[in-house]
This record gives structure tokens, C-alpha cells and sequence, in this order.
């Protein structure tokens, strides 16, 4: 790696706590957003980079973002804006080094976004723009949206945030459970979008920084069977990383995965939190998606998968959490017990046309078409699934699937 | 900052006998909320409106107006009153307006009062 795109990565590393730091202290997510921008340009400008890149970038997004508030407003709200900061001054140390009741700045600016005073629907997508740094582009993709109805949804919970007066400050621990469930999904996807391309198009340290965020919650809340449903989740898919990807940085399906290469000691820990999930008898979506990973992975002891099991899993969870996505999984389970034929007749009555333009979709058509022997349409279906745009470590499987049928 | 608690309320729940008494209890609740105020020492101010049948609406139309007889929304709720507080931040303010007594079905609106130096 050069040493600019070293320099990048160590900036993008310090964004989420520094930015939840001066989010904290200017009461705005654009300004301390902003601020950090342009400081990591500045960084990126010098010549010789800083010793230690998150205290310089801090200084400088700070003078940043006093320069802007000085210059910006009128000269009332500036100076007050100004004292605060200057006040911060002394207690910045406090800010990055305190122990919290939430022990992590990113978590505690998550739980500030999943406020319940901001719309349902743009609280997660808040919390995955300003604390997990995804771009607009990603978080409208995991909400199956466009990208202009996003940033609109995002620009419009900033200004409640900054209208409205919502306090940086974490809420008293008897208000997270009205701001769990948002928390528990702005995670989720974090993963997710970090997950779809582990080989490196997203941020590449994300998936490992989101399954500590959860297992971090898991051990806050011991008592919310779905925070340790959703570390199980996480905690088990991240024990297939390593057997994900072939030499040429392929995508390698589960059911064709190399289980020797599989992070047993992590398969254990994820076991435990389902056990102690369990406990409170009150199921949840995350509580069955860990199920059904966890019947994937005891593959690795008994050879086979329970397909049935699955089944059973996916009809409970679409009864849950009703969505195509998992509509689409059940159909692939569906296969395995029933036939292909009975899960392609399900997938063809999905309301397509709503989700076109869902790369997964056309992926799951192409491998139930292909197995009940229409391999012309197969080959469609993973023509469409291309132009979509997937990521590097998608396309190449992809390809590589096209090219096996094209010699059928 | 400044927030603006604006009281919405069916006012039937107030019709009638057992009205009375509910009335009687829901403003035994303000008192006792104005008096946590001062003790925390809240600055606020507040009124009780007459009720919604009293009032008159100016509608205007880009330029041109009418008077209606009524209030603006037709609901089943009314604003009843309101409070002005001052406070640290939207959630003082939501944890002080969910202590306003609304008997029966109604709803409190929290706005932040625009300041005058904006």
C-alpha cells in the first residue's frame, strides 16, 4: 500500500470517534462532519504526514470548524458557538478518554441517532451516514430506495437534530429500549454493507469494527435477547471470513465453503449468547437469523445441512420481518426440501417489478432456472444479475457461473 | 432554549358531571407541575385557552382571507392551552411535556420557539 492511501486509511480509521467528538461538541452533525472533511484534506495535503494522525486531524477539524461557525452565522450564535468550543478545550481529553456508560464514542453517536424523536425511517440511515461513514449511495442500496430520496431523508433528520435541540448526550439507560431496535439495525446493515464485499470495494475494517459494536451491546444489555441474537449473527457469519474467498478473490458460496477454514472458537461464542438469549423465551428476528446460521454451520460437525430446520426458520422469520430479501432466502431453503420448480413458482410471484432492479433477486432466478434445466433463461437471469453492478468478489463468482453454463 | 408545549385535548372528557371532576383533577396537575418548574427552577410561562367553540379563524389564501367560525383543525382535539419552557434540550423538554396531565385521548406537541436573534 503507498503511502497517501496508508495515510487515507489511518484518517477513515479515526473518522467515527472523531467525528462523534465534535458532533458532541458542536450540537451539528454537518458541521462536524464537514470539519472533519476538511481537515483529512488538509492531512492529506502535507507533506510530511503527522505522527499521530488522530490528535492532528482533532486540532485542525476543531480551528476548522470554529473558522466556519466565526464566518458563517451571526456573530451572537458564533461567539457562543465559540465558547463552547473553546471550553472544550480543556475538557477534549475528557471527551476521548472518560469512561462512559456506553464505552465507545461511536456506539454512544449511534444511540444519539436512533433517536425516537427523529422519523423511524431515517434513524438508522442518520446513524450509517454520520457514524459508520457509508455513503449515501450504499445506505439508499440497503434500503432498496434511490439516492436522491435518501440524502433528502438523511439532510432532513440532521436539521431536526440541529432544530430541534436533540441533546448529544447519551439517554438514561431505562430510555435504550425505545432506541434499541433502530441501534440493532443500523448495525446490521453496517455489517451487511461492509459484508457484501469483504475483498475490499467498502471499507474493509467496518465488518470487523460492527461485530465489536455488537458484541458490545450483547455485553451492555444482557437482558435484551435480541442485542445477543444479533452479536450471535454477526459473531457467526464473520466465522466464515476466512473461507469466503478463493485465491482469486472469488466469492465462495456457503454451501461450497471449505468448514476446516471456519472460526470454531467464534461458532462457540455465538452458540452461548443464543443459549443465553433463549433464556427470556421472547423471540425475535435476530434471535432466527442466528438459528438459521447456526444450522448452516453445523455442517462443519455432521457433514449435512437440515434443510427442513431452515425451512421452518425462514417461515418463521418472513412472518417477523416480512421483506422480498427474505422472501428470496426461504425460496432457496424452499428448493432444497421441495424442488427447485416449487421455489422458482414461488420466486416468479415475488412482486418483481417493485425489486428489479435487486441484484440478489436475479441471482437466486439464475440458480433455481438453472437446476430445473432452463439454462437459456439462467443465463438471462445472470446476464441482468451482472449489469447490476456487483461487487468485485460477487462479479467474478458470477462470471464464473455464466461460463459454466454457457458450456451446458 | 426556548420550547413551545402546545395541549391538545377531546374536550367532551370534560362534559357532564364526572367531567367536572376530571376537570378538577387535570388543573390540580398543572398546578402541581408548575410548582415542580419553579422548584427546579424552570423558567416557563403558560395560559389555558377558553374552549374551541370560542374561536375564530382568520384562512388565508394567498393574499386573501376569510373568517371562519372555529378553529383551525377540524379534529376531535383542541388546544386547550399551552406552556413555554426553557430547557436544555428536546429530550427536557419531551420529559417535562409527557407530565402534563391529558385526561382521556389527546396529544402534546413540543416545538422549539424560534429565537429572536435568528
Amino acid at each position: 500500500m503507498s503511502d497517501s492511501a496508508d495515510l487515507a486509511r489511518q484518517c477513515m480509521a479515526a473518522r467515527p470517534r472523531l467525528v462523534a467528538a465534535l458532533a458532541a461538541q458542536l450540537r451539528d452533525l454537518d458541521a462536524a462532519e464537514d470539519a472533519f472533511a476538511e481537515a483529512m484534506a488538509a492531512c492529506l495535503a502535507l507533506e510530511t504526514p503527522p505522527d499521530r494522525v488522530g490528535a492532528w486531524l482533532m486540532t485542525v477539524a476543531r480551528r476548522k470548524a470554529v473558522d466556519a461557525i466565526r464566518s458563517e452565522t451571526a456573530r451572537i450564535r458564533a461567539s457562543e458557538a465559540a465558547a463552547l468550543i473553546d471550553e472544550g478545550e480543556h475538557s477534549m481529553g475528557n471527551v476521548i478518554a472518560l469512561p462512559e456508560s456506553i464505552p465507545d464514542e461511536r456506539l454512544r453517536l449511534i444511540f444519539i441517532c436512533c433517536h425516537p424523536a427523529i422519523a423511524i425511517e431515517a434513524r438508522t440511515a442518520l446513524a450509517l451516514k454520520v457514524v459508520c461513514g457509508l455513503p449515501v449511495s450504499a445506505i439508499a442500496r440497503v434500503f432498496l430506495t434511490s439516492e436522491p430520496a435518501m440524502f433528502q431523508r438523511i439532510t432532513r433528520a440532521k436539521t431536526k437534530v440541529r432544530e430541534a435541540g436533540i441533546a448529544f448526550e447519551l439517554p438514561e439507560r431505562r430510555h435504550w429500549g425505545d432506541r434499541l431496535e433502530a441501534v440493532l439495525l443500523t448495525i446490521e446493515l453496517a455489517y451487511t454493507a461492509a459484508y457484501q464485499d469483504a475483498a475490499g470495494e467498502i471499507d474493509p475494517d467496518l465488518a470487523a469494527e460492527m461485530g465489536r459494536l455488537a458484541a458490545m451491546i450483547a455485553e451492555l444489555l444482557p437482558e435484551e435477547p435480541e442485542a445477543l441474537g444479533l452479536a450471535a449473527l454477526i459473531m457467526l457469519a464473520r466465522s466464515r471470513e476466512a473461507a469466503r474467498l478463493d485465491e482469486i478473490g472469488a466469492m465462495i458460496p456457503l454451501s461450497q465453503q471449505d468448514t476446516g477454514r471456519w472460526d470454531f472458537e467464534a461458532i462457540e461464542q455465538a452458540r452461548a449468547w443464543m443459549d443465553d438469549a433463549a433464556v427470556f423465551e421472547r423471540s425475535g428476528p435476530y434471535q432466527v437469523m442466528a438459528a438459521i446460521q447456526l444450522t448452516h454451520a453445523r455442517r462443519a460437525f455432521d457433514g449435512e445441512t437440515d434443510w427442513q430446520a431452515i425451512l421452518s426458520l425462514y417461515n418463521a422469520l418472513l412472518h417477523m420481518r416480512p421483506g422480498p430479501m427474505i422472501a428470496l432466502n426461504r425460496a432457496l431453503a424452499l428448493a432444497e426440501v421441495e424442488g427447485a420448480e416449487s421455489a422458482l413458482e414461488f420466486v416468479e410471484s415475488l412482486p418483481l417489478d417493485r425489486f428489479g432492479n435487486a441484484r440478489p433477486v436475479h441471482v437466486a432466478r439464475a440458480n433455481l432456472l438453472a437446476r430445473t434445466g432452463n439454462v437459456r433463461a439462467a443465463r438471462m437471469a445472470l446476464d441482468r444479475a451482472l449489469v447490476l453492478d456487483p461487487p468485485q468478489a460477487e462479479r467474478l463468482f458470477l462470471e464464473r457461473c455464466r461460463i459454466e453454463l454457457s458450456a451446458i | 432554549m426556548q420550547y413551545m408545549l402546545l395541549i391538545n385535548e377531546d374536550e367532551s372528557i370534560y362534559e357532564g358531571d364526572e367531567g367536572a371532576k376530571r376537570m378538577e383533577a387535570t388543573l390540580a396537575g398543572h398546578m402541581a407541575l408548575a410548582q415542580k418548574w419553579a422548584e427546579k427552577g424552570v423558567a416557563f410561562s403558560g395560559e389555558r385557552l377558553k374552549p374551541g367553540n370560542t374561536a375564530t379563524t382568520i384562512r388565508w389564501d394567498h393574499g386573501s382571507h376569510a373568517l371562519h367560525d372555529g378553529p383551525f383543525a377540524e379534529t376531535h382535539e383542541e388546544l386547550g392551552g399551552f406552556y413555554i419552557i426553557d430547557v436544555d434540550s428536546l429530550d427536557d423538554a419531551l420529559e417535562w411535556a409527557k407530565q402534563i396531565p391529558v385526561p382521556g385521548k389527546g396529544a402534546v406537541e413540543v416545538r422549539p420557539v424560534w429565537p429572536m436573534e435568528e
